[in-house]
């Protein structure tokens, strides 16, 4: 051990990030107004808070199946349409079948996309549409283009190029081929990737159903904002129940596709 | 034992497909009718979305100079983001330190804290910023904390898959000359696993940055609030201009953060 060790040069390297990392982190403390005595009397305050939540209001529960049902079946009905709409701009953004002029424009239509998140959206379609379901759908809906839309036309230009040349080269047009040579090659990964965007659609309905879709999310918000925290608490729960058990499906299913390559 | 699926004569296959096309179609319709959710009504109502694209452009980028307020709720997503995902990461390194079994010889903690991490990833994030804002009250304060927990869950996962795939023949080198557990965890696998982490940080911010302005509705402040507060009172064209910039925003950090990811891997 020389006195090499504990020169400061040794450690310059990580004293500059460290220091400008302290730094940030003190400056934006100051801009969130975060402190650890907020944090403490925060952390007490809950705690005593958890003890309104206990017990659940089990009558409300059969009221909640009601909008749980329709917070799946939004997420359901986005993510189908969702998907074939990720399709059509991934066919339009993949480089080995489309346009050039075309592929660009449907890149940066996909990248706009994916940095709006899901809960603009629907702040602007609640103010177009209305609030109900009808926003929620056509929010998740659009909101699936950011995430599946890039995935689906990697996994397009990730494809085989001799099947498509050889269907063209029996006289196929674009439509045969994309029919043919595309779709069966990539149809076990557009399966994965939907059903992964299904677990992402279920929690995002819950959260967009506080701004005005309906469903589960809504009732847990109101039922904060009316001070009814028993019913809070039951909305909670089935809320819960709802994303394990849907993270638990697509999970087995995504296994299941992964191992027999597509479902036949 | 894999069974290979039999081939089905052409005839077969096509009947199977229309079956189950004819199905999904009828349960969509039926969902549709179900929800009220007309997709006719989509074209036939479509000049309401022109007459709102009218209503906000041209977006009044003056508020950017004009209302004092915009500039520094920009500044607070981005500390929002930035100390949500700090303080959400460390805790996150901390648990997977905990519940991989390369780290942590006993097996109750494991258990625990992989459970606790699972619970946090089913807990979705509009419970978790209504408690918040119960607990700190509202401003970004509580934002952080929510952008903290879920960071935890969803990171501290990823971070426990890292440790666990990690090589244990440099641990166990180390750990026969007499290293300290401690020792093992230092020196043979935080090297193998800082260059990933760094990385999911970076990949973290994009992600909370994102969260962050959606959570300003619920009490987050922040950009998201503002964006909610101007549409809430239909100044549709400072509404625009809003959106213009959290989009450039997450734009913007989105190429810094490739950038430097690439610069680390």
């Amino acid at each position: 051990m020389s006195l090499r060790d504990f020169s400061l040069r040794r450690y310059r390297k990580r004293i500059l990030p460290l220091g400008i990392l302290v730094l940030l982190t003190v400056v934006t403390g100051k801009a969130c107004g975060a402190s650890w005595d907020g944090l403490l009397s925060g952390l007490v305050k809950g705690y005593s808070f958890l003890g309104h939540l206990f017990p659940p209001d089990w009558k409300a529960f059969p009221e909640m199946i009601g909008p749980a049902v329709e917070s799946i079946v939004i997420a359901l009905l986005a993510t189908l349409f969702g998907t074939l709409l990720s399709l059509c701009f991934a066919m339009a953004a993949a480089a080995n079948i489309s346009y050039r002029w075309l592929r660009s424009l449907s890149r940066a239509i996909i990248a706009i996309e994916r940095s709006l998140p899901e809960i603009i959206i629907i702040l602007i379609l609640v103010a177009v549409f209305g609030l109900g379901p009808v926003p929620g759908v056509l929010a998740l809906t659009l909101g699936c283009i950011g995430m599946l839309g890039k995935l689906f036309a990697d996994a397009i230009e990730e494809i085989d190029p001799i099947t498509i040349e050889s269907i063209a080269a029996v006289g196929a047009n674009k439509g045969q081929i994309i029919v043919f040579g595309v779709l069966p090659q990539i149809m076990p990964r557009v399966i994965t990737y939907a059903m992964f965007r299904f677990e992402i659609n279920i929690r995002l309905s819950v959260l967009l159903g506080a701004v005005g879709a309906g469903g589960i999310g809504y009732e847990l918000d109101s039922a904060f904002n009316m001070l009814q925290y028993h019913r809070a608490f039951t909305a909670l729960i089935v809320t819960l129940l709802l994303v394990f058990l849907t993270e638990r499906l697509s999970g087995h299913l995504r296994k299941k596709v992964k191992a027999e390559g597509a479902l036949k | 034992m894999k069974k290979t699926p039999p081939i089905l004569l052409p005839s077969v296959r096509y009947k199977r497909k229309a079956t189950v096309f004819l199905l999904v179609s009828l349960a969509v319709t039926g969902v549709c009718i179900y929800l009220g959710f007309n997709p006719v009504l989509l074209f036939t109502e479509f000049h309401f979305v022109w007459d709102l694209v009218g209503e906000m452009l041209p977006p009044d980028f003056s508020i950017l100079w004009t209302n004092q307020t915009i500039l520094s709720s920009i500044g607070q997503t981005l500390s929002m983001a930035f100390l949500g995902t700090l303080a959400g990461g460390t805790l996150a390194i901390c648990c997977a330190f905990l519940a991989s079994s390369n780290t942590m010889p006993l097996k109750g903690v494991r258990i625990f804290v992989r459970a606790l991490l699972a619970l946090e990833r089913v807990i979705p994030t509009l419970v978790t910023i209504l408690l918040c804002v119960i607990a700190v009250g509202l401003g970004p304060f509580a934002g952080v904390l929510t952008l903290t927990i879920t960071t935890i869950g969803t990171f501290g996962k990823l971070f426990t898959e890292a440790i666990d795939n990690a090589e244990y023949a440099p641990a166990e080198a180390i750990f026969s000359v007499g290293a300290t557990r401690w020792q093992v965890a230092h020196f043979s696998i935080l090297p193998q696993v800082l260059p990933s982490f760094i990385a999911n940080f970076l990949y973290a911010f994009d992600i909370n940055l994102r969260v962050a302005i959606g959570l300003g509705i619920f009490g987050g402040g922040g950009i998201g609030f503002q964006l909610y507060m101007a549409m809430k009172v239909f100044h549709y064209r400072d509404a625009m201009a809003l959106l213009c910039f959290s989009t450039t925003l997450i734009l913007l950090t989105e190429k810094v953060s490739d950038y430097l990811r690439k610069k680390i891997l």
